[in-house]
């Protein structure tokens, strides 16, 4: 189980065996702990952790208790924080509680949701059962006062947690299980939350001239998916657009073996968008969003597509391939360009682990954020910033776009060299696919997997993008009075 | 350097003509007056051309009528959208297009006297060169273009509004020099020696030599020299034009100046290793800077500070692993030698607030690739602990032509120095290194101001570009001086 079940319970339901981790504000270690605390250092600091063998405090039986710190001035982040750092700690238990009595109901909720989204496994694919040889926890009781009043922000978090979990799975998914057919088959999900599921592939396909290139040296077809939610329509829809390489070898272009294996990743942009439009879709939300996802696995073959070959896109400029394994952008840029042609959107946000240079830019706390409009870029801004995933905005100019005259078409796709901003140049690539629409586009790079594991996070995929989507629909578009 | 004349406008029937035209806009007054004597030759050419005032594109006539060599039609674009930048742009389409001439008559009505002015500084700029070591240059290929006329109604207030512009260019000009020479010829001596220039424009110059840096406790600096046999140094330069009365807390600048850089026992590849001479870049804007500030009476106090090192393998040379003691006192683990810039800009930073406390610290140094990853050759890397300097700067960026993009800094990325033996590590991971090198030198700074500018993708030019032909650009200097214009002066 990759994602633990949360339970919501009152104080008597909390079975022996499992350890509480119970959140301390700075400086207000309850009197029960006091000296323990005082003995170990302990103050209530931000991410500051004791654990207690064996203490019979709160009228509990003995058991592990671990205190975990809150800070000074308590914000929900600080919350999930403190409950991922409670789960990091507490990682092989297969039953934890956290004591959120005396919080206020949403600080509780979000310290069980930190702790569910820490203790995140990869799926396990081995013969033994899950379980029997991986320590992983598996449930989560939050403890309560009053465990029959579930609240709004309850249910909103265990169906985020399940949703991220969903979405770290299917970014964990080895190519050779998750194809762009096999991706596309796991959206009949969606249909349950009653968003719209369109598969385009084959014949159809015709037109999408970039996609179709990336997808020709593989012998698992390439496919547009496009997923409806009508909200409260009318109006036009917010777009988002997702890169969803199932595995990337780089093509002809091919990449270095080392490190290769993480490729399977390369589709975490449209599993971004896959987990908003289900995040949104869940909750209700009144605003119109469609998304469009690109899905190609990009592979060596006999008939894979060169450096060098000059294809005609969806919105019809001509394009120079220069490195097969810049793919990325050009999947992206026939899925911007659908999205605009069919939905006419208000805005259009595309999600891709797009680049090394982004990584080399802003390193693995924030994502690069490219754009055509201040007020869309702002708003995804803000909307990072209130649930934890940073964005930066990074500059794309005329000039990007003067760099990548071609020869022999109308655009080239990168550019060869060292020492690129390949990050920029592949932004403005994309922008060259957008006319008048309201753009941005978040190169997740070095955001998408976690190399190891911290306190505040776990090993791999992030789920990164899902909840900033989610939470810019929130924020921006679903305000009747401000359409 | 090229001569830059203000008159009032009188007809033109011989020579080389530089016109200037907005989008939108049609030939009057003087470049009517010309086209008319030229039989209609200029409108003809526009519009056979296709040429409509649009920014950046110029019309060449060769010979339109006897006596008049050369007419080249600027386009200035949008006369609403004209800034300063745009008609600096311009001056330096006329010096570069019309350099076979020996002078040059620019037809500037109707711009007001301060942009006539950039337009004498854009022309300027885009006429310097390099030539100290062609001795074989034949006459025809040098440039001839010595005196560029511009007619201004007001062409009295033109030339006062020159006259600032021109310290601004000679700061600049310096500055490229420093740059451009040769690591053999320029080397920490040298460069400081060549500081001692600015005592003409009354700036108090005092260099420091590596007995006086052992004693004041540089290890950071000092062991990046080791590896050299040519001997570190530390130039001060202070600048002090508020007046008597009105001195404040000076502003200080601080540059690296690496006058070579192999990359020490970290060795760098080969290939490119002839950019490293232009590693000094940042010590060479700050010079040129102090040049400016002086050379146009700033009201203001600066200092401005370089450290000066050669950067060699040898065997005296500072190794990975080492432990330096840095003048702050903190210790510093040298986990890469090619990371030498930092350990530079460490120990003159903390110089510069013991001993000046001053409003502010601008450092500026050509110092990591990934800047160059992140930002291309289009903007400076601006990052800062302080949002009213960070805003200042960009508006400043933006007014001279030399932008900057704001880059971040954060706790996430300072985790990554933390050192299994000292203080510090002097390198973190290759991903967002630009944003690891900034933590570093943030640690030498107290709770002052401060914004470093990474400039490695900014100091060389690969091309010739409006104001700034093929070479060192000496990137900083007008960003600085306009910094200081606008926010700094008594």
């Amino acid at each position: 189980m990759p994602c633990p079940e949360l339970r919501l319970v009152g104080a008597g339901d909390v079975i022996a065996s499992a350890p509480v981790v119970f959140p301390v504000a700075k400086g207000a270690v309850p009197a029960a702990f006091a000296a323990a605390a005082a003995i170990a250092g302990f103050t209530g600091k931000r991410d500051e952790t004791l654990r207690l063998n064996g203490h019979a405090a709160s009228g509990n039986e003995a058991r592990i208790v671990l205190l975990v710190g809150l800070g000074r001035t308590v914000r929900e982040a600080d919350a999930e924080a403190a409950g991922a750092c409670g789960a990091a700690t507490l990682f092989d238990y297969p039953h934890i509680a956290i004591d959120g009595r005396g919080l206020p109901r949403a600080f509780a909720v979000a310290l069980a949701f930190g702790a569910a989204q820490r203790a995140w496994r990869f799926p396990i694919n081995r013969q033994a059962a899950a379980g029997e040889d991986e320590p992983a926890i598996g449930r989560i009781d939050l403890v309560v006062d009053d465990p029959e009043r579930a609240g709004k922000r309850w249910p909103a978090a265990r169906d985020l947690n399940e949703i991220l979990g969903f979405t770290r799975d299917l970014i964990a998914e080895p190519a050779n299980s998750l194809t762009p057919a096999s991706f596309a088959g796991r959206l009949s999900l969606l249909e349950e939350a009653g968003i719209g599921v369109e598969v385009i592939a084959g014949a159809d396909l015709a037109g999408l001239g970039l996609l179709a290139a990336v997808g020709r040296g593989s012998a698992n077809p390439p496919a547009l998916a496009v997923l409806t939610w009508a909200g409260q329509g009318p109006g036009a829809p917010v777009a988002f657009v997702g890169k969803g390489v199932t595995f990337d070898t780089g093509g002809i272009s091919i990449k270095p073996a080392d490190g290769m294996w993480d490729m399977r990743g390369d589709m975490a942009g449209a599993a971004a968008c896959v987990g908003a439009m289900l995040a949104l879709a869940r909750r209700g939300s009144p605003a119109s969003v469609v998304a469009v996802l690109g899905l190609a696995e990009n592979m060596i073959g006999a008939d894979a597509y060169r450096p060098g070959d000059v294809i005609r896109s969806h919105h019809g400029q001509t394009v120079e391939i220069i490195d097969t394994d810049a793919e990325g952008r050009l999947v992206l840029a026939d899925a911007v360009s659908y999205a605009i042609t069919r939905f006419n959107p208000r805005a259009v946000i595309d999600v891709a682990t797009l680049t090394g240079s982004i990584m080399v830019a802003l390193g693995h706390e924030m994502a690069g954020l490219y754009d055509n409009d201040a007020v869309l870029a702002a708003n995804l801004a803000a909307a990072g910033r209130a649930v934890g995933e940073g964005l930066w905005r990074m500059p794309v100019t005329e000039a990007d776009r003067e760099a990548l005259a071609s020869d022999i078409a109308d655009i080239k796709q990168c550019l060869a060299g060292r020492l690129l901003p390949d990050a920029s140049l592949g932004a403005a690539f994309i922008r060259a696919f957008v006319t008048e629409t309201p753009w941005a586009h978040l190169d997740i790079g070095g955001m998408d997997l976690r190399e190891e594991a911290d306190t505040h996070h776990a090993k791999g995929p992030t789920g990164f993008g899902v909840r900033l989507l989610d939470r810019l629909i929130a924020l921006r578009y679903e305000d009747p009075d401000h359409p | 350097m090229l001569d830059i004349v203000f008159a009032k406008p009188v007809s033109l029937k011989a020579g080389a003509v530089a016109i200037l035209l907005a989008e939108e806009e049609i030939l009057a007054g003087a470049a009517l007056a010309l086209d008319e004597a030229s039989g209609g030759a200029v409108a003809r050419a526009l519009a056979v051309a296709g040429f409509k005032g649009q920014k950046g594109k110029t019309c060449l006539l060769l010979a339109p009528v006897d006596g008049l060599t050369r007419v080249l039609v600027v386009g200035l674009g949008k006369r609403a959208d004209l800034t300063g930048v745009t008609v600096e742009e311009a001056g330096g389409a006329i010096a570069a297009t019309l350099s076979q001439e020996a002078a040059v008559t620019v037809i500037a009505e109707g711009l007001a006297p301060l942009d006539a002015a950039h337009l004498g500084l854009g022309a300027v700029l885009r006429a310097y060169r390099f030539a100290l070591y062609r001795t074989k240059e034949k006459a025809e290929d040098k440039p001839k273009l010595a005196t560029i006329t511009i007619q201004a109604e007001e062409a009295s207030k033109a030339r006062a509004a020159y006259a600032p512009l021109k310290a601004v260019a000679e700061g600049i000009f310096l500055s490229r020099d420093l740059i451009s020479e040769p690591p053999n010829v320029l080397f920490p001596a040298e460069m400081a020696e060549r500081c001692k220039a600015l005592t003409k424009l009354g700036v108090k110059v005092e260099i420091f030599g590596p007995k006086e840096m052992e004693k004041l406790g540089f290890g950071a600096l000092m062991g990046v020299s080791y590896g050299s046999v040519r001997e570190p140094r530390m130039v001060v330069m202070e600048w002090n034009g508020a007046g008597k009365g009105k001195q404040k807390k000076p502003l200080a600048f601080v540059g690296k100046g690496v006058t070579f850089d192999t990359g020490g026992i970290s060795i760098k590849p080969a290939g490119g290793m002839e950019d490293m001479k232009w590693d000094m870049a940042g010590a060479g804007a700050v010079i040129g800077l102090m040049a400016a500030l002086a050379g146009r009476k700033a009201k203001v106090d600066a200092v401005g500070l370089v450290g000066l090192v050669e950067n060699m393998p040898s065997g005296t040379a500072q190794r990975p692993g080492d432990v330096v003691t840095s003048y702050s006192g903190q210790t510093i683990e040298v986990l890469n030698t090619d990371a030498e810039g930092r350990l530079v800009l460490a120990d003159l930073l903390w110089y510069a607030q013991e001993k000046f406390d001053p409003a502010f610290m601008v450092d500026l140094a050509t110092l990591t690739g990934a800047i160059i990853v992140a930002l291309g050759q289009e903007h400076g890397g601006l990052f800062s602990n302080d949002e009213e300097l960070s805003q200042k700067l960009l508006g400043a960026g933006i007014a001279s032509g030399e932008k900057l993009w704001r880059m971040p800094l954060g706790e996430a990325y300072d985790k990554q120095i933390k050192s299994d033996i000292a203080d510090m590590k002097n390198i973190g991971g290759r991903h967002g290194s630009a944003i690891i090198a900034a933590q570093f030198i943030q640690r030498f700074v107290n709770s002052k101001p401060w914004a470093h500018l990474d400039i490695a993708g900014m100091a060389w030019s690969s091309k010739d570009n409006g104001t700034v032909p093929k070479g060192a650009t000496a990137y900083g200097i007008r960003l600085l001086d306009r910094l200081v214009r606008d926010h700094y002066e008594a």
